[in-house]
């Protein structure tokens, strides 16, 4: 492929999805400027790659780049942030979740429902990375488990229990904070 | 609550849950408080989220340095003997073109309409707002298309099947101005354009960089959709259109 049928198929491939891109790469990173630096290497890579995009979901190709761009930048910048489930687990089993959930009318529900912008970001971005960013691609993005299984290259049975567990614990920090 | 109980519960509530299982569920959702509590959480989380958290938008200053990937470091065109103020206009003519990817699109020659409609898609999706009159309302949109094109097209509320109306624009496939209306499945954007009936598919129709795109003949028009949602969802938008009813 030469290097205009690259330009070409860049702008109608990656181009679209910058925001998308953009919006996973600022949860992941935390912050404005590491994102964008995450997303510009991300383009790199999908323009010298771009030969190997074999049509079918241009959105799942671009953010399966910019999540691994943005997980190099993690593990460069940020190593404690790249934590796995266990984690989670301890923090989970600090506490247990059904004891706390309270009978009744769901008062916690009305409460999760009024929580403000900046209560929901903190909860969220102090998730461990991994289930961060299936919740984002699930409640902020849109997308479905089996695009999410394939751009967190994982089976959608994880992308589900990541996903169960990193509402849950939001739900927690939102009840609980009050 | 059971591990698999809250799996079943989240994948119920993203829609995710086997047809097959989705009554058997809600039937135990009706009688199991706790899990039913749960859903009212979740749902509440979902809500929160969708309505106090922004979209993330790319900035002017990352688009530029997103266009500069893509930017060739050296000519390859071949203008031969004329110099001076050719070299200079092809000079400007390329980093004119490279400088937007819509330019860039809207300078490629020798295309169907399949690939005109996925560009003017693209190019729609690229702006701040993929339409140019914002309602989901179709007593408002269809108005809007009547003032300004020869023939309007049917609005059909979709919203109970899943697909609301976003609004509508004017694109232009070709030489034909041509009524798009734009709807929504979850966060998928789908652009819907009625073409004269002479524009009509003339073969089967492929995915284009991503996009899938469908048509389909009602009267005197040809009604294309173009979406990145997946092909079996984008015909499932098809056959609700078709079946619509535009009245009253």
């Amino acid at each position: 492929m030469d290097r205009g049928d690259s330009r070409t198929r860049f702008a109608n491939v990656v181009i679209p999805h910058l925001d998308d891109a953009y919006g996973l790469a600022r949860w992941v990173t935390g912050n404005r400027a590491d994102a964008e630096d995450v997303v510009q290497e991300a383009c790199l890579r999908a323009f010298r790659g771009i030969g190997g995009f074999t049509g079918g979901n241009g959105r799942a190709w671009v953010l399966t780049i910019v999540r691994n761009a943005a997980y190099d930048w993690l593990r460069k910048n940020r190593p404690p942030a790249v934590v796995h489930v266990d984690d989670l687990d301890a923090v989970e089993r600090m506490r247990s979740a059904e004891d706390a959930a309270p009978a009744g009318d769901n008062p916690e529900a009305a409460l999760i429902a009024r929580a403000d912008e900046v209560k929901l970001e903190a909860a969220i971005a102090s998730l461990p990375a991994i289930f961060r960013e299936t919740l984002v691609l699930r409640d902020v993005q849109g997308l479905e488990y089996r695009e999410i299984a394939t751009i967190t290259d994982v089976p959608i049975g994880t992308v589900m229990s990541r996903l169960a567990r990193a509402r849950r614990r939001v739900i927690d920090m939102l009840g609980a904070h009050r | 609550m059971t591990e698999n109980d809250r799996l079943l519960l989240n994948a119920y509530i993203d829609g995710e849950l086997d047809p097959a299982h989705v009554l058997e569920f809600e039937q135990r959702l009706a009688a199991d408080r706790p899990l039913a509590d749960e859903r009212a959480r979740i749902e509440a989380l979902r809500g929160a989220m969708r309505e106090r958290l922004p979209r993330a938008t790319a900035s002017p200053e990352l688009r530029r340095r997103v266009a500069a990937v893509a930017r060739p470091r050296r000519f390859a065109i071949d203008w031969g003997a004329r110099r001076g103020l050719g070299t200079m206009a092809a000079s400007i003519v390329v980093a004119f073109a490279v400088g937007s990817a819509a330019t860039y699109l809207a300078i490629r020659g020798d295309r169907g309409e399949p690939e005109l409609l996925v560009s003017s898609h693209m190019r729609a999706l690229m702006a701040s707002q993929p339409v140019e009159v914002a309602s989901s309302d179709r007593h408002a949109v269809k108005p809007w298309f009547n003032g300004k094109l020869p023939q309007s097209p049917r609005v059909i509320d979709l919203a109970a099947q899943g697909f609301p109306l976003v609004g509508g624009r004017i694109d232009v496939i070709g030489l034909t101005p041509a009524p798009t209306l734009v709807y929504r499945a979850r966060q998928h954007v789908i652009s819907l354009t009625a073409l004269p009936v002479s524009l009509r598919a003339r073969g089967p129709l492929r995915p284009i960089d991503g996009y899938n795109v469908v048509e389909w003949t009602d009267g005197s028009l040809a009604y294309w959709a173009v979406s990145d949602l997946a092909a079996p969802e984008l015909e499932n938008f098809a056959k609700a259109f078709r079946a619509g009813d535009a009245e009253p």
